[in-house]
């Protein structure tokens, strides 16, 4: 018992080390003005994400979540931003005078009243727990559900994946009468590939 | 996992369930709540539409997170496979979003979302 | 038999559609014979109902042919059917008989017209719409001809719709008749609500008095709306605006006696409503004496010839309104006849002096036309009523049952002797006027001779035959000897009175001296030019005016509904509804203008609209559940 509410008490250390990384994180990504920098509290704010899941008994979703989202959109977005160039703005500029003030109503209102909620039904139907065995959460079961139960959102998902790699194509298709503008415009003979 | 082996050396033998160690899962839903309403403040309030779109996945985050304590509360799988779809759909806007802010760099406008107005009525 | 009578009724149909259709393809001389030809064959399909008619026995003369179920509703039905019965055979063959003779004048008259195809066309529709008046075998298809001939009266009078006159006497009878139409359908209604039927045995049905007058009183609105008695006549005299075959045939031959024909088909309801066939009796007896006043004083030919007729339907209206039936009918049939006649007469006169119709200008024309000369003094022998011409035998008649009636009877009677009287003075006023006397500058300027060719035949044929109609028309049926037209008729409607031979004899030759004392008057004045002509400058005012019947019913229709009009335009129309539709277009633009706004364009507006509005929508989410 001993070591089991050990166990315990590892685990609400580790929850609340992940979940204050989690939100300050998330603060910063919202209020850096560099966005570079915006974009490595991001990658904080996944990497604390992954831990929470793995508290969760998602196995694969935080390997995933690790994967794609830190290995993949991050990287895409550090890119482009990297390709935009320095940018620093004020962050909280700007706009008409009320956006500030309803916006900060309007997300803590939402705050609130989640939280309100949760309050309400965390001694009814929030306390009962679920029984899981020890293959919840693993590839295996991940897998079988993907292709027996929610193949169809399975397929979509992939269409969906289609779909948007075709428009990032066509979106960064660079036409050869913008760049011969383009080139015009700085006064160089454009180039093409292979000269 | 330091989590399994502590529960598993203490579980009956012939018994193969986890119990959910720590905070229950209303604590997950309100720190999900926390990073869903960051996120909406980020979206509402910069002008960078790169910061915009980070904000953006922070609330997928927020509601991603929502979903898997879901999944662990009611021991259904589903939730995890809506978790992984949304990550493969916040992939592709990714994608799209960053099109057109490089093409809207290379169009050469101004990468202010206030000035970018011209649907207007 | 009723084979014939749907030929009878279909063939002008038949004739009007070919041509409508036909349009520029048909020529305009192959119009007019299409249109004649159609007219003749009714005729003929009418002869083979009347054959076949003989040929039964008396109570077997009734034959009803339906086409078709047209109305059903509920309880209540009506088919399209035309009936056979002799009074509908009387009809059909004097509709289609003087209609085709007036149709075939009319290629010589309306030739180089230029819209002759429009006119065929409205010829023939008006030739079929009077013969399912008279063929329709319940009173909705009755109605339903009703309201065609109304609408063919008013395109033919309008048939020169450039000139402003026309349009508007087109307009005057075309809402008189609506007025008539309208008491009509009235009593209709009643008639159905009361017996659920509108078939001629409705009418059979026995009625309390008030719904049986309140019928026959609408019956009778109709009858003399049509008919241009009194209060309802002032529509006639202009209506003579319309060229002259459509004065013959409309005007004087066929849709006019629609009303006389109405009253004999209805005579059950009103024989429940004695009352009201007193004062048909009675507003026919003032207005034969009014309109032969009126006749006195007109310059127009053909004014005086419809002030003739109405006069003549005010006797026949005398005659049915007394009983007499079948008299009012065999008057119906002489009238068509003479009366035709003198309108085409007057067609070749007015023809020949290239359009005038003022008799002032008019005179000495015995020797310029003598053979028209001769076929308007038979045609105005026979409307005075001169042995043995055929005005003679049916007029007589009437003022014999008029004397069997009573006391009323009395009064009615001597308002149709005097009314001999008076058609005597202006039928030969009229005569010696465009007859007689020298010839004046005009005529000497303007005459023409009508020619030789296919005009002046087609006008010429007609003029003949009902020539020696009137001259030997009458002789079918002379009161006291003998009397097929009373023994036809008996079948479908009953005479109310029997004058005795007395009483005929002594009406006729009290009528004759009469009408010999008016011709003799007129030939005084107008003809040897022996005496003056009186003056009397309150009477010629009068009657010259017509009795100020138009300016009163200016006064008191026209000009309230006019007031009423503008004031609705001003204070209604204009403010409330035509100011209100700009209003209403800047209200939106400006609604739209205020929505506008929202669309600011800005992402973070938009996405802070969303926000709240989800926020709002989570806490209805959970108070409701």
């Amino acid at each position: 018992m001993l070591l089991a509410s050990a166990g315990n008490v590892l685990v609400w250390a580790v929850w609340m080390g992940a979940a204050f990384a989690c939100l300050g994180s998330g603060i910063a990504v919202v209020s850096f003005s560099n966005p570079f920098f915006s974009a490595l509290a991001l990658i904080g704010n996944l990497a604390s994400l992954a831990v929470l899941y793995l508290l969760l008994s998602a196995e694969f979703v935080a390997a995933a979540q690790v994967l794609v989202y830190g290995g993949a959109v991050m990287v895409m977005f550090l890119f482009v931003i990297g390709y935009i160039g320095p940018r620093q703005d004020s962050p909280w500029a700007g706009g008409p005078s009320w956006q500030v003030v309803g916006a900060v109503l309007a997300a803590g209102a939402l705050f609130v009243e989640i939280v309100v909620v949760v309050g309400l039904k965390a001694s009814g139907s929030l306390a009962h727990q679920a029984k899981i065995d020890s293959s919840f959460g693993s590839p295996s079961q991940i897998g079988r559900l993907f292709l027996t139960d929610h193949l169809l959102a399975f397929e979509v998902t992939s269409i969906v994946l289609l779909v948007a790699a075709v428009g990032g194509v066509i979106l960064g298709h660079h036409s050869r009468r913008e760049s011969a503008a383009g080139a015009r415009a700085l006064g160089v003979r454009e180039t093409r590939p292979g000269q | 996992m330091l989590v399994r082996s502590v529960s598993e050396r203490h579980a009956p033998a012939n018994e193969s369930w986890k119990p959910m160690l720590g905070p229950s899962v209303a604590w997950y839903l309100c720190v999900a709540a926390f990073l869903f309403a960051t996120g909406a403040l980020g979206v509402l309030l910069r002008r960078n539409p790169l910061i915009v779109l980070l904000s953006l996945e922070i609330m997928l985050n927020g509601g991603n997170l929502a979903l898997i304590g879901y999944a662990r509360h009611l021991g259904d799988g589903a939730g995890q496979i809506f978790a992984i779809a949304v990550m493969a759909i916040a992939a592709s806007e990714v994608v799209v979003g960053l099109g057109l802010v490089v093409a809207m760099n290379r169009k050469h406008l101004t990468l202010d979302v206030d000035r970018l107005n011209t649907l207007r009525g | 038999m009723t084979t014939g009578a749907w030929i009878c009724l279909l063939s002008p149909l038949l004739g009007a559609l070919l041509i409508t259709l036909g349009g520029t393809r048909l020529s305009r001389r192959g119009a007019a014979y299409l249109s004649t030809a159609s007219c003749f064959v009714a005729f003929a399909g009418a002869l083979v109902s009347f054959a076949a008619l003989l040929g039964k026995s008396g109570g077997d003369r009734h034959h009803v042919s339906t086409a078709w179920t047209w109305i059903q509703a509920g309880t209540y039905r009506s088919g399209f059917e035309v009936l056979v019965d002799p009074l509908s055979v009387m009809m059909m063959l004097i509709v289609s008989g003087v209609g085709a003779l007036i149709v075939a004048y009319s290629i010589g008259y309306m030739d180089g017209d230029g819209e002759e195809r429009r006119y065929f066309a409205y010829m023939s529709l008006f030739v079929f719409s009077m013969l399912l008046l008279v063929q329709g075998g319940n009173l909705i298809l009755l109605l339903a001809g009703w309201g065609m001939v109304g609408l063919s009266s008013y395109l033919l009078i309008g048939f020169w719709h450039e000139r402003p006159s026309a349009i508007a006497a087109a307009k005057k009878a075309f809402v008189m008749n609506a007025i008539g139409d309208a008491a009509m359908a009235l009593a209709l209604f009643l008639l159905i609500q009361k017996t659920g039927t509108l078939s001629f045995g409705a009418l059979d049905a026995v009625h309390s008095s008030s719904v049986a007058n309140l019928v026959a009183l609408g019956l009778l609105g109709g009858a003399i709306a049509k008919s241009a008695q009194l209060p309802l006549h002032t529509w006639l005299p202009d209506a003579m605006e319309g060229p002259t075959p459509v004065s013959a045939l409309i005007h004087a031959a066929t849709m006019v006696t629609a009303g006389v024909y109405l009253i004999v088909r209805t005579h059950v309801i009103f024989e429940q409503a004695p009352k009201v066939q007193d004062l048909a009796a009675g507003l026919g007896a003032a207005t034969l004496l009014l309109a032969g006043l009126i006749a006195l004083v007109q310059v127009d030919i053909k004014r005086v010839i419809a002030y003739s007729t109405m006069s003549q339907i005010g006797y026949m209206f005398v005659g049915v309104g007394v009983g007499a039936y079948a008299n009012g009918m065999f008057h119906l049939m002489t009238h068509a006849f003479f009366k035709a006649l003198l309108f085409m007469a007057a067609g070749m006169v007015i023809h020949a002096l290239a359009g005038e119709q003022d008799m002032r200008r008019m005179g000495g024309l015995r020797e310029l036309m003598p053979r028209v000369r001769l076929a308007f003094l038979i045609g105005s022998l026979a409307l005075v009523g001169i042995f043995p011409f055929a005005g003679f035998f049916s007029k007589d008649s009437i003022l014999a049952a008029a004397m069997d009636r009573g006391a009323y009877g009395y009064i009615l009677w001597v308002a149709g002797l005097a009314g001999t009287f008076l058609t005597g003075l202006y039928t030969f006023r009229m005569f010696y006027l465009v007859f007689g006397g020298e010839r004046g500058a005009f005529v000497r300027e303007h005459f023409h001779e009508l020619g030789r060719g296919l005009v002046v035949v087609s006008m010429a044929v007609p003029v003949a035959v009902l020539t020696v109609l009137s001259v030997i028309g009458g002789w079918l049926q002379w009161a006291p000897f003998w009397h097929p037209v009373e023994t036809w008729l008996q079948t479908v409607a009953e005479p109310l009175v029997s004058p005795t031979n007395w009483q005929e004899a002594v009406s006729s030759v009290v009528a004759l001296a009469l009408g010999l004392a008016g011709m003799g008057v007129a030939w005084m004045v107008y003809g040897a030019r022996r005496w003056a002509v009186p003056s009397a400058p309150f009477w010629q005012r009068t009657l010259e005016r017509k009795f100020y019947f138009d300016e009163l019913y200016d006064t008191v229709f026209y000009r309230p509904a006019v007031w009423t009009a503008h004031a609705l335009a001003n204070w209604v129309e204009r403010p409330l509804i035509l100011g209100s539709g700009p209003e209403i277009g800047t209200e939106t633009r400006d609604l739209g203008g205020l929505f506008a706004r929202l669309q600011t364009g800005m992402i973070r507006t938009y996405a802070l609209a969303i926000a709240s509005s989800l926020a709002v929508l989570a806490i209805v989410f959970v108070a409701v559940k």
